[in-house]
């Protein structure tokens, strides 16, 4: 028995939907077993038969069969990963109504949700400082740490964009983050602004720790995607080293050039 | 002495409200959840905080946070009918070990093995208790919607 779609849409065509609807799920930060089920719940739902997918954090490869009976395979690499929630609730409310799309109006919704961006500025600038100050104060900061590291979190994240438009890799990214976070949270306890070296950079230090990719890292371990999960964590790992190798860098200038750490 | 106890754990929760608000708004959290999104920090962290107070394990605490923050929003995804990963993921941001990462790999840099070792194990523990708290929420909600289904065809609605 066969489903009304499959008499019009091509498999290949199904497939390649599908993927994109995977591809925009793992763009946005999503777990893999939710950017498996969306591709899987899309595909069945547009009649595709026998669809299988394996995602991992940096590609998708997925197959299906067509009607004769040959495999149908895709690839699609992921390149950028930025945890973007709203994109993420529109596809699982897409996957959810796709039984009532036709494969067009699909493919329409998705370029419109590809089209969602992250906030533009200044919305990130005042979300970095509300970061940066109040895991300040939560790891029990003076309030006037609190603004020293809510200003320097707020210019980090601009320094980070524009290095980021100069196609830097994350790692390099962290570096000089970490860097900047021992330098400017040591000169402002140097001047006297700020009182506690540690609660002040960990404020700035905050803002690109991978807490979440730690935790979804387990979470796949946990729903058995093992090499994503493998995957995800060892880019935890490389973004906690990058840091601390900037840290580490900045502390050891300070104390060579400018004296004893305050 | 109750007094000042009690305004910690207000004051806390602020901050932990704010800072969780943060970011959200790098995640991009729809503007209309925002605030759903950022309660889910507080409760997290005053949850934490009380568990840490009676438990003095940081890994327990951890956990029955993430179970609290996943369970808070599993209710608000319900109500709202959302995906409740738009609440849990900015509202697990207090309680994720990002800065015992830092910690971990900073003296492994220094080249203090013995202290990474340590650093990097209970930071791991923490991560993992909070996956384990949200993947039982979710395998939870996952049984109570089937059977929901279940009983609504059997009632052939």
């Amino acid at each position: 028995m066969r489903s009304h779609h499959f008499q019009h849409d091509e498999p290949s065509d199904i497939l390649r939907v599908a993927v994109d609807a995977g591809r925009l799920m793992l763009e946005a930060g999503a777990e893999t077993y939710r950017a498996e089920e969306t591709m899987a719940g899309i595909a069945q739902n547009l009649g595709a038969l026998e669809t299988e997918s394996f995602a991992l954090p940096t590609g998708i490869m997925a197959s299906t069969v067509d009607i004769q009976g040959n495999s149908i395979s895709t690839v699609r690499r992921i390149r950028t990963r930025s945890i973007n929630l709203e994109k993420i609730c529109k596809l699982e409310t897409l996957t959810k109504m796709s039984g009532r799309h036709t494969l067009d109006s699909l493919e329409r919704e998705l370029c419109i949700i590809e089209t969602i961006g992250l906030y533009p500025q200044p919305v990130p600038f005042f979300g970095s400082a509300l970061i940066s100050g109040f895991f300040c104060l939560l790891f029990g900061g003076a309030p006037l740490d609190a603004v020293c590291s809510a200003l320097a979190g707020a210019l980090l994240n601009i320094v980070r964009r524009w290095l980021a438009s100069k196609r830097q890799p994350d790692f390099i990214l962290n570096i000089a983050g970490g860097l900047y976070a021992a330098l400017i949270s040591a000169l402002l306890v140097y001047a006297s602004i700020a009182s506690h070296l540690d609660k002040t950079s960990i404020g700035i230090i905050m803002l690109m720790v991978p807490g979440v990719t730690i935790v979804n890292a387990i979470r796949d371990l946990i729903s058995g995607d093992l090499v994503a999960g493998i995957a995800r964590a060892a880019d935890a790992f490389i973004s906690a080293a990058g840091i601390s190798i900037g840290v580490g860098i900045g502390l050891q200038i300070w104390s060579a050039w400018v004296g004893l750490l305050p | 002495m109750g007094g000042t106890f009690a305004m910690n754990y207000i004051t806390d929760a602020l901050w932990a409200l704010f800072a969780t608000c943060g970011s959200a708004l790098l995640f991009r959290v729809p503007k209309k959840e925002l605030f759903a999104a950022s309660l889910g920090g507080a409760v997290g962290w005053v949850v934490y905080l009380l568990v840490q107070g009676s438990a003095h394990s940081e890994t327990v605490a951890a956990l029955i946070a993430s179970i609290a923050v996943a369970v808070y929003a599993e209710v608000i995804g319900f109500l709202k009918q959302k995906p409740a990963t738009l609440y849990s993921t900015c509202a697990i941001i207090p309680l994720v070990p990002g800065a015992g990462m830092y910690y971990t790999m900073f003296e492994a840099v220094q080249g203090s093995a013995e202290k990474a070792w340590a650093t990097g194990f209970a930071t791991l523990s923490i991560a993992g208790a909070i996956a384990a708290g949200l993947a039982i929420v979710a395998s939870l909600t996952r049984i109570i919607k089937l059977d929901g289904r279940h009983f609504r065809k059997s009632r052939g609605d």
